[in-house]
């Protein structure tokens, strides 16, 4: 579903990723950790084509990224693969629901007779089908991101890539918006999830990779990363992570 | 000055008929344009005290008989004294007829007609005031008497001639302005084309004239130059020697209370040709014995009906500052949106343009930020005709207005777009949207709503700019202000009411733009 070979990028003599591989099959859920400034979140936006990259190459489901991607290819990936932010960063002139009909309309051109009825259902599977009419600027920030998952999988995508989806969050909204991704994995979306909450990536990730200096140092399924980890870097990294 | 004129005269029987001949053209029409300036005009050209929508005066008079004896109708065109030989040469009018003395620079550039009337420089001074008795009071070395003259006249020019260091000469707008100040102490005296004092005089009752007229000149109508406009020339030549012949000039200047001794050299029955005309002219300028003596105006046909003054003359004059109010609104409510327009793309191109275009949009923004307003309005309005692009003065205005502030709107918007989270640009496509989607659906939005308070403010500030367009010929409401107030002497009253509507007008806007901001974040996907 999604192959990164050999990926290289720089921010001038830094070597901000530096030669990651990594493959992600269908309906699997790829957990991205590690200290920060490790690439965690560069990797992700590369993905997607938010951020260029100097060598390697991204597949996802069968389209090519190079380095020099052309515009139209970029956007034929972007449709297969949403992305959740940190920061939401929700369109706050719209309201909860045509947030979510704005990709569908604009991107999928589809009426809007076909377009609401499929946003209330994404808004009701995220539990905020009564919001509908509410701006993001009155919501809560576990609803915003709930929001913004729905506004995601609005247009279909056959991938989700989550950067740190709860690290603005309190625990209890934290918790709101896992409980919709870990309900997103039984539900066998493939997805690429950069997160911090241990417990989460160990319980729903299918494989996890730390990430650390710009590569992949260690990765395999949770059981084996979180018990019997190979690498000091990893052992270090989540002794620190169980302390916070 | 005469000199010239003959010259003129003689070199144009022999120049032949040009190509696009004018007076074919003005005949094609049925009308011909002209151009003055009625703002206080009297007795040249204002506006009726009785009904200020109707303007009069001996010129309107005078192009009347003209016009009827080209048989074409008369059509009089308001513009800026000062920037009627710009209207005449951008080829907005077919003559300028506004108390032009005939001067040699105004020969070089203009046709001028034969003289329509003779004038004298009069002195004015307060009935009480004895230390202004004579213009020799004037020149007493260290008298230093303050004397107000109108800007650009051949008042001042004779004034600074004649006085030098010894009086101190104030340029004045208006002629009635000068008068007030007179009556009021603030000047010693004034000087005035003899037209005017006879116009003046008898509403001033503390002042009175000083002495006899001087510095003798001739009004004439100005055409443009060229071969082409001297059959034109020549047909006016030909009506206003009718118009001599036939008494029917006399018969105007006595109407307007104008006609004196001066004016004798129309009375003659046979003036036979133009140039026949203009060498009598100046043998009488030459031996100027015939004509001596007090230049005093016979009594007026039309002396003094009772002229509406303060509040009543603001009621009369209501429905023209209601219409010229009206013309304000519709002028920044048509360039404001366009501004809003030309500004948010010329922002667009700046921020996510060709590097080409970024260049010669950041130029376009310096340069329209970086000349005045009314710079622009006379490019757009006298300039542009010269390469064949013509619009009618309220287009010009439009264009201009709009032109000017969407340099302003530009750089706010310019400020709105960056401060629009960059997270917004990417969520919008990480759905998968365009660049250009992006910026249309999720960013401009956005910043629209962050602008409209600056916004607001270059509407209200576009409102009151609308005043310039009066140089380009528009009677927007502080025009007409002028125009009304000048005419009237209700200074106080017509500036009451005038601020008033202006409030009037721009607390709906206001109130209007403030909906508006609340109602842009509702834009539907």
């Amino acid at each position: 579903m999604i192959t990164i070979n050999n990926l290289e990028k720089r921010h001038g003599s830094l070597s901000v990723l530096n030669g990651v591989s990594l493959t992600v099959k269908q309906g699997d859920v790829a957990a991205l950790i590690g200290p920060s400034g490790g690439g965690k979140s560069t990797l992700l936006r590369c993905i997607n084509g938010l951020e260029s990259f100097h060598a390697g190459e991204i597949v996802v489901d069968g389209i090519h990224l190079s380095s020099k991607p052309d515009g139209e290819a970029l956007r034929q990936l972007r449709q297969r693969v949403g992305m959740v932010f940190q920061q939401f960063h929700l369109f706050p002139h719209m309201s909860a629901l045509e947030n979510v009909m704005a990709g569908p309309l604009i991107v999928l051109n589809w009426p809007r007779e076909k377009a609401e009825p499929a946003a209330l259902q994404l808004l009701d599977r995220v539990g905020l089908k009564d919001k509908r009419d509410i701006r993001p600027d009155k919501l809560s920030g576990g609803q915003q991101q709930r929001v913004a998952i729905a506004r995601a999988l609005a247009v279909q995508p056959q991938a989700v890539l989550f950067d740190e989806p709860t690290s603005a969050l309190d625990p209890r909204m934290a918790n709101e918006v896992l409980a919709v991704i870990s309900d997103l994995a039984r539900q066998k979306l493939t997805m690429i999830v950069v997160t911090h909450a241990m417990g989460f990536a160990r319980q729903v990730a299918s494989a996890v990779y730390v990430m650390a200096e710009g590569r992949v140092a260690e990765s395999g399924p949770p059981q084996q990363i979180f018990e019997t980890p190979k690498l000091e870097v990893t052992r270090r990294f989540l002794l620190q992570a169980s302390a916070t | 000055m005469l000199r010239f004129v003959v010259a003129a005269l003689v070199s144009a029987c022999i120049a032949t008929a040009g190509l696009a001949d004018s007076l074919d053209d003005v005949r094609k029409r049925g009308e011909l344009v002209w151009g003055g300036d009625k703002e206080g005009g009297g007795p040249y050209i204002f506006p009726d005290p009785q009904n200020p929508e109707r303007v009069i005066g001996f010129e309107i008079d005078v192009m009347s008989a003209v016009c009827e004896r080209l048989g074409v109708r008369s059509r009089f065109e308001q513009q800026n004294w000062t920037q009627l030989p710009d209207h005449l040469r951008a080829g907005r009018a077919d003559a300028i007829v506004n108390g032009f003395e005939l001067t040699k620079p105004k020969l070089r550039d203009f046709h001028a007609t034969l003289p329509y009337y003779i004038y004298e420089l009069q002195l004015i001074g307060r009935s009480d005031d004895a230390t202004t008795s004579s213009w020799d009071d004037l020149r007493k070395p260290g008298s230093k008497k303050k004397i107000g003259v109108l800007g650009g006249s051949a008042a001042e020019d004779y004034s600074k001639s004649e006085l030098g260091d010894n009086a101190e000469i104030v340029s004045y707008d208006s002629t009635t302005q000068a008068l007030e100040d007179v009556v009021n102490g603030k000047l010693s005296a004034t000087v005035t084309d003899t037209p005017a004092a006879a116009f003046y005089l008898p509403r001033y009752a503390k002042l009175h004239a000083v002495g006899p007229g001087v510095g003798r000149g001739y009004y004439s109508i100005l055409l443009r130059g060229g071969s082409e406009h001297s059959r034109l020339r020549n047909a006016i030549n030909d009506a206003l020697l009718d118009m001599i012949r036939t008494g029917a000039l006399r018969d105007i200047y006595r109407k307007h209370g104008i006609w004196n001794r001066t004016q004798l050299v129309f009375a003659v029955k046979e003036p036979g040709d133009a140039s026949t005309f203009a060498l009598y002219l100046l043998r009488e300028q030459q031996e100027p014995t015939q004509l001596e003596g007090d230049a005093k105006n016979e009594e007026s046909d039309a002396t003094a009906k009772e002229e509406p003054r303060g509040w009543r003359a603001v009621w009369l004059s209501a429905p023209v500052l209601l219409k010229a109010a009206g013309r304000t609104v519709i002028l920044s409510l048509l360039s404001m949106p366009l501004a809003m327009l030309f500004g948010l793309l010329v922002a667009l191109g700046r921020l996510y343009g060709h590097f080409i275009i970024k260049r010669v949009l950041t130029l376009y923004v310096e340069v329209v930020r970086g000349t005045p307003l009314l710079l622009q309005l006379f490019v757009i309005f006298f300039i542009l005709p010269a390469v064949g692009i013509k619009f009618d003065a309220g287009t010009a205005a439009v264009i201009g207005l709009a032109i000017n502030y969407s340099a302003y709107e530009a750089e706010i918007y310019r400020a709105g777009l960056l401060a629009v989270p960059i997270g917004q640009m990417e969520a919008a496509l990480a759905l998968g949207m365009t660049r250009r989607q992006a910026l249309w659906r999720v960013v401009v939005p956005q910043a629209v709503r962050l602008v409209m308070p600056p916004v607001t403010n270059d509407f209200i500030a576009l409102f009151k700019d609308t005043a310039v367009c009066s140089a380009i010929t528009v009677v927007e409401l502080t025009k007409q202000y002028n125009i009304s107030a000048n005419s009237s002497g209700a200074y106080l009253q017509m500036a009451l009411v005038t601020g008033l509507l202006y409030l009037v007008m721009s607390y709906p806007l206001a109130v209007l733009t403030k909906r508006l901001e609340r109602n842009v974040p509702h834009v539907h996907v």
